[in-house]
Parts: structure tokens; C-alpha cells; sequence
């Protein structure tokens, strides 16, 4: 008796130990996913990162899963094959988000540049506004103007904190509030232009 | 030939329901279902992600005509589960979108009015660059809305609306006096007190309100003449130093009646500022560290003409048009009394203009 179940208790111990759980691919699939979101995924490639999340998450179940079973039944094949896809899919991503952020960085350092001009000109307008016409117009504007400059460092600020969306519209509010400031001073020059009396030869 | 029959006999998971649940997650991505309904994105995630392994797991197995495919059931429960969740992701963006353009078209309407009213007191130059900092936020929340980034749009926009109350927070603090009843009040003792002297004296005396931007001449008592005038840019301010641009309140006198060829501003009345309680008041500013160490009192305020339409404002005299020059200038003499008040009454444009720094455009 004692020697039947030998033969059956041992065939199975065999089989147990033939199913391993796909700890350390688990690991590294995770670590992946993790490196995808550090790098910025979930923000500049938001469906590929989250179709990465679903797919680790589908192969952590189908582990645990196969762990519940009976040792000789555990297949642990599927789950690896999705770990394998997942890995490669997440450090694919990480990439793609890198291009992605070194273009969005681009757009935005772009976009700084095109304000700070912008400031510039207008700057420039103020110094060669007429003094002594409409003061207080003049004065409200060179505060305008004075403001913009001053929120310049803020967008570098922003940048530096690698949030190029926000820098980029903060930007673009710059450059535009500069380009009106530098319309009405255009206009205010034009009419002092106007009003100077033509010289009779 | 039965081998060759066989795949047209076994039944597959229809793939255009398959197709159609792929679609469901996909638009739940792009509408962000996991922020919006994340209890039905989570439940149709779960079963989804369960029910494509089962697909997966079941994929070599066979199911005969005759049989029923226990997984049609199923993938026709998560798509409704999908649609489910879709639908409410959707709805509860489109209100939020909602939400968002009102308060920023309400915070829009609201900088539109309040500048209009800044404008209409004169404060301008009182809040320096603060109004271009709340019109980058605005511009900004306007630019995070029309990217769909609607909890960064209403973040934004509420440092807005803080810089808002901040800069009424500056007008109240730099020109509150002209809703105060106790300086009202003085304001109106000192000109009557002025108008009672032209009286007793059977002469002329000089009554200018800043908020009504208005001269008055008064002759034995009685109103002769009233026109309006421009003050200084920073004209509705107390007079602290050379240079800011205010308008001097006080009493003063004509100390010089300068006539045509004799000004550059056609006719002017050279006032006595800075008088003793301006001397007095402005060591004391400087003492205290409420203006420049380096400044200087100043003077020169003049009543004057000057018809140059590019001038709306002074440095912080008194101007009138030349033809209401020529009448005042025959009017008054050396020691002709002129007083300058805020204003005369509580009701003032000042006052008005700061009870409706918190109204937003009608409409």
C-alpha cells in the first residue's frame, strides 16, 4: 500500500514543481509600467499608458489565477507571453513619451522665445511713447508692459519644471498681451504723428 | 470533406461585438472615463479584462451550432456595461465643460466691469501691473479650457479671481476716503466754509471737486461759474511728492495771474502749494517711510488752460479748456481763495464706482 502511494505521491511533487510562478517577469513588467509613468506617459501618451496598466494588470491576475491552482495545473504560459508584450510595450512607450516631451518642450521654448520678443517690442514702444499727452493712458500701459516683463521668469520657472503645457499657455498669454499692448502704443504714436504740424517750405 | 466543412460549422465569438467593446474602450480613454465615471469605467475595465482572457483561454475551443456560447452573454453584458459608462463619462464632461465656461465667462464678464469702473475713477496707474497679471490668468484659463482641461482651466481661473479681490482690496485701501461719511463730510465743511467767506467778502473764492473732476466759482456767496477740468494722471490721489501725479486737496490761494505770452498753458493761476499743512505732511510721509527718502514736496500746481487735444491729463494741476480759462481768469485776482476737495457729496463717482467693483456685466 505504503508503495502505491509512493508511486502516486511522487509523480505529483514532480509535476508541482514544474509550474513557477513568473515572479521575477512580473518584476520587470511592473518596473517597466513604473519607468512609462516617470517618464511621463500618463501625459503624453495617456491611451498607450493606460492600455499598458490594463494589460499588466490582465497578466497579475492571470498569475494569480494560475496560483491558486493545483500545482501540475498551473500554466503560467499565457501570463508570461502578456509580462513579454507588456515590457516591451512599456519601454516602447517610455520612448514615445520622450519624443513627445522633447517636442512639447520644443513647442514651449518656442513659445517663450515669441513672448520675450514680443515683451521686447513693446518695451521699446514705451520708450518711444509721447510723454505729456495722455499721461495716465501711458502710465497704465507702461504698467502693463512692466507686468509682462515681470512674469517672463515665471515661464522659464514652469519650464523648469518640465510642466510644457502650462509654460506654453502661459507663453502665449504673454506674447498676446504684449502684441496688444504694442498696437495701442502704435496707435497712440500714430496720432501724435498726425498731430505734428507740416513744415512750409 | 468533412475536415473541410468543419470551420464553417464552428461558432466563433462574433468579432463585431469584439470590435465594438475594443471601440467603447477606447472611447472611454479619450473621454477620460477613468476622471469622469470611474466606478463604471472601473467595473466595465474589470470584466472586460476578465472576459478577453476567457476569450483568449477559450479561443481553440470548439462550440457547435447547436451549442449556446456561454461568452455571448457575457460580452453583450459589458458592452451595455461600456455603453453604460461611456455615456456617463460623456454627460458628466459635457457638464463640467458647462461649469467651466460659465465661471469663466462670468470671471470674464466680471474684469470687463471692473476695469470699466477702475477706469471710470481714474484708479488706473493705483494698481500698477496688477490688472495685466490677472488678464494672463484669464487668457490662460481660456487656453487650458479650449484644450479640455477643465480642472486646470477653473484652478487658474481661481487665482483670477483672487488677483481681483486683491486689486479691489488696493482701490478700496487707496481711495476708500472717498466713501467715508466723516471725510465727506469734512470735505463739504472746508468749501462751504469757503463759499461763506466769498460771501462775507463780496468777492470771489474757488471751489474744485476731483471726483466730479469740476470748478466752481462762487462771487458773494453765489455759483457765477462751473466747467469741467482734467486734474493730474494720478489726479484723484492725496498729493505725497513730486512726480506722482496727484492733484493737491487743501486750502490754497492765487499767489500769480499769469496771462497769455507769459505760460506756456495760455493763462494760468499759480496757486501757494505747498502750503504749511502740505510741508507738515509730507516730512511726516517721508519720516515714516511712506514715500521715497529722495523725494521732493514739489509745486507749480496751477489752475491753467491749454487746448491740446492730446493732453487728457496734467502732472497734477488743474486744466480747463481755454475759452472757461478766459472767464475765470476775469473772475479772480491775487489772493482769490481756491479750495480743493475729494468730493461733495457721498454719492460721488468715486464712491459709486468702488460699490460696483464686485458687479458683473448684465446679460
Amino acid at each position: 500500500m505504503k508503495r502505491l502511494l509512493m508511486f502516486a505521491i511522487v509523480p505529483l511533487f514532480m509535476f508541482a514543481a514544474c509550474a513557477k510562478a513568473p515572479t521575477e517577469q512580473v518584476t520587470a513588467a511592473e518596473k517597466a509600467v513604473i519607468d512609462a509613468r516617470t517618464a511621463g506617459a500618463p501625459k503624453y501618451a495617456p491611451e498607450e499608458f493606460a492600455k499598458l496598466e490594463s494589460a499588466l494588470t490582465n497578466a497579475k491576475n492571470e498569475v494569480a489565477e494560475q496560483d491558486v491552482k493545483f500545482g501540475f495545473l498551473r500554466d503560467y504560459e499565457k501570463a508570461e507571453q502578456v509580462l513579454t508584450t507588456t515590457q516591451a510595450d512599456a519601454t516602447r512607450v517610455s520612448e514615445e513619451t520622450a519624443k513627445r516631451k522633447e517636442h512639447a518642450k520644443a513647442a514651449a521654448m518656442q513659445a517663450q522665445q515669441a513672448a520675450q520678443a514680443a515683451v521686447t517690442t513693446a518695451q521699446d514702444l514705451v520708450a518711444k511713447a509721447p510723454v505729456g499727452k495722455d499721461r495716465a493712458a501711458l502710465e497704465a500701459i507702461k504698467a502693463d508692459v512692466d507686468g509682462l516683463a515681470t512674469s517672463l521668469p515665471d515661464i522659464q520657472k514652469t519650464l523648469d519644471t518640465e510642466d510644457y503645457q502650462a509654460a506654453q499657455v502661459k507663453a502665449k498669454a504673454v506674447q498676446d498681451k504684449s502684441q496688444a499692448a504694442s498696437a495701442e502704443l502704435e496707435r497712440a504714436l500714430a496720432k501724435v504723428h498726425k498731430a505734428k504740424p507740416i513744415k512750409k517750405t | 470533406m468533412i475536415l473541410l466543412a468543419l470551420p464553417g460549422c464552428i461558432q466563433k465569438v462574433p468579432s463585431d461585438v469584439v470590435e465594438a467593446i475594443e471601440s467603447l474602450d477606447h472611447q472611454l480613454i479619450e473621454s477620460q472615463g477613468a476622471e469622469y465615471a470611474p466606478d463604471a469605467y472601473g467595473r466595465f475595465a474589470k470584466h472586460w479584462v476578465a472576459l478577453r482572457r476567457q476569450l483568449q483561454a477559450e479561443e481553440d475551443e470548439i462550440v457547435w451550432p447547436w451549442e449556446t456560447n456561454p461568452l455571448l452573454a457575457s460580452l453583450e453584458t459589458v458592452r451595455a456595461e461600456g455603453e453604460e459608462a461611456v455615456a456617463q463619462s460623456l454627460m458628466r464632461r459635457d457638464a463640467r465643460r458647462l461649469e467651466t465656461e460659465a465661471r469663466l465667462a462670468f470671471l470674464e464678464g466680471r474684469m470687463r466691469t471692473f476695469n470699466s469702473r477702475v477706469d471710470d475713477m481714474g484708479g488706473r496707474v493705483v494698481l500698477g501691473g496688477r490688472p495685466v497679471e490677472t488678464a494672463l490668468l484669464l487668457h490662460q484659463a481660456r487656453s487650458f479650457f479650449d484644450q479640455g482641461l477643465y480642472d486646470r482651466s477653473i484652478q487658474v481661473a481661481r487665482q483670477a479671481a483672487g488677483m481681483m479681490e486683491v486689486q479691489t482690496a488696493v482701490l478700496t485701501t487707496t481711495l476708500g476716503h472717498y466713501a467715508d461719511e466723516r471725510r465727506v463730510h469734512m470735505w463739504r465743511r472746508i468749501a462751504q466754509q469757503t463759499i461763506e467767506w466769498s460771501r462775507l467778502h463780496h468777492t470771489a473764492a474757488i471751489v474744485i471737486s476731483k471726483a466730479d473732476r469740476r470748478l466752481t466759482v462762487y462771487r458773494n456767496g453765489r455759483q457765477v461759474l462751473s466747467y469741467p477740468v482734467r486734474l493730474g494722471y494720478n489726479g484723484i490721489l492725496e498729493k505725497r511728492y513730486q512726480g506722482d501725479g496727484a492733484t493737491p486737496e487743501g486750502q490754497y490761494h492765487i499767489i500769480r495771474k499769469r496771462d497769455r505770452g507769459h505760460t506756456q498753458f495760455y493763462r494760468a493761476l499759480v496757486l501757494n502749494y505747498p502750503n504749511s499743512e502740505d510741508r507738515r505732511r509730507f516730512q511726516q510721509a517721508r519720516h515714516a517711510g511712506h514715500i521715497p527718502a529722495d523725494s521732493f514736496i514739489g509745486g507749480q500746481i496751477e489752475i491753467h488752460g491749454g487746448d491740446d487735444i492730446l493732453m487728457s491729463q496734467t502732472l497734477g494741476c488743474v486744466m480747463l479748456e481755454n475759452r472757461h480759462m478766459d472767464a475765470i481768469f476775469r473772475e479772480v485776482e491775487s489772493g482769490t481763495p481756491v479750495t480743493i476737495v475729494g468730493a461733495l457729496r457721498l454719492t460721488n463717482s468715486i464712491a459709486l464706482a468702488l460699490a460696483g467693483l464686485d458687479q458683473t456685466e448684465e446679460g
